[in-house]
């Protein structure tokens, strides 16, 4: 390694900034445009990981996936506002997700009511539109419905069971390019 | 939703119609009709398997994409 590359690394690594204990920062640095390697660099890591758990722990990954964004569902619905009223309880989901997910709630024209009964069962259709975990897949070449997209149900789940103190499952539809169908059922 | 399809460039091989979970096609005359627009739910999955890209649809909304990988991009971008 030549002398002039460390210097210039040294001074890559360099500044004349003076900072303090107290200069605790408001916002994310660098700026978002700046961001993408690193949200390319997370994107592939997290499918990495993905890939290797489903190699070593075959049909048992899912598990571990959905256990894990279940407890963080709980985790961060836990300081929400508790509602009984689910269409008030997606409503706060929704914002809880903002930046990382979007998500409506859809019905096919047949239906009269966006809260289905069908053979015994209540569930809400939901369409995910933006969604972090369909873009790191696609990113990485995996199939949608995997592990990946078990934290994301999972996180759901807890989520809603947090918030309206009711047990929920979330099955999937459809998985697509642009959007997402999925079934939340209401125990 | 507003659904079209290029009749002259759809060859009838019915995969949005077997692909589509909201049976929002049906084959007439060997070519893809949508005949209920009002089930799409815009996952584009039809985009994606049509051979003959005869598909259009108008109001969608387009999810992010964070997926495009920025390298690649970049050389192409050297390249064209
Ligand atoms: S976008 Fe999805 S729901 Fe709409 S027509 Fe295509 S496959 Fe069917
Ligand atoms: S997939 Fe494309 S080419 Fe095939 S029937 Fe549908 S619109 Fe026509």
């Amino acid at each position: 390694m030549s002398a002039g590359y460390i210097d210039e690394l040294h001074e890559t690594f360099h500044s004349d900034l003076v900072y303090r204990s107290e200069d605790i920062p408001l916002d994310c640095t660098p700026k978002p445009k700046e961001m993408e390697q690193t949200l390319h660099g997370v994107m592939k890591l997290n499918g990495l990981v993905i890939r290797s758990l489903e190699e070593i722990a075959g049909r048992g990954a899912n598990a571990v996936t959905y256990r894990a964004g279940k407890k963080f569902g709980h985790e961060v619905a836990k300081y929400f506002q508790k509602r009984e009223n689910v269409e008030e309880a997606l409503h706060e989901l929704s914002d809880l997700l903002r930046g990382q997910y979007s998500f409506e709630v859809w019905k096919p024209e047949d239906k009269e009511t966006f809260i289905i009964e069908e053979n015994g069962e209540t569930f809400i259709y939901l369409v995910f539109h933006d969604c972090i975990v369909r873009q790191t897949l696609r990113r990485n070449g995996l199939d949608q419905g995997g592990p990946l997209c078990q934290t994301l149900f999972g996180y759901v789940v807890g989520a809603i069971e947090e918030i309206t103190g009711r047990k929920a499952k979330l099955e999937i539809v459809h998985t697509g390019p642009n959007a997402c169908l999925k079934k939340l059922v209401l125990k | 939703m507003d659904i079209r399809v290029d009749k002259d460039a759809c060859v009838g091989c019915g995969l949005c119609v077997k692909d589509c979970p909201m049976h929002v096609y049906e084959l007439q005359n060997k070519v893809s009709v949508p005949v209920r627009p009002n089930n799409c739910m815009g996952c584009l999955s039809c985009h994606e398997i049509c051979p003959a890209q005869a598909l259009e649809h108008r109001g969608i909304y387009p999810a992010r994409r964070h997926y495009i990988d920025i390298k690649v991009c970049e050389m192409l971008r050297k390249v064209i």
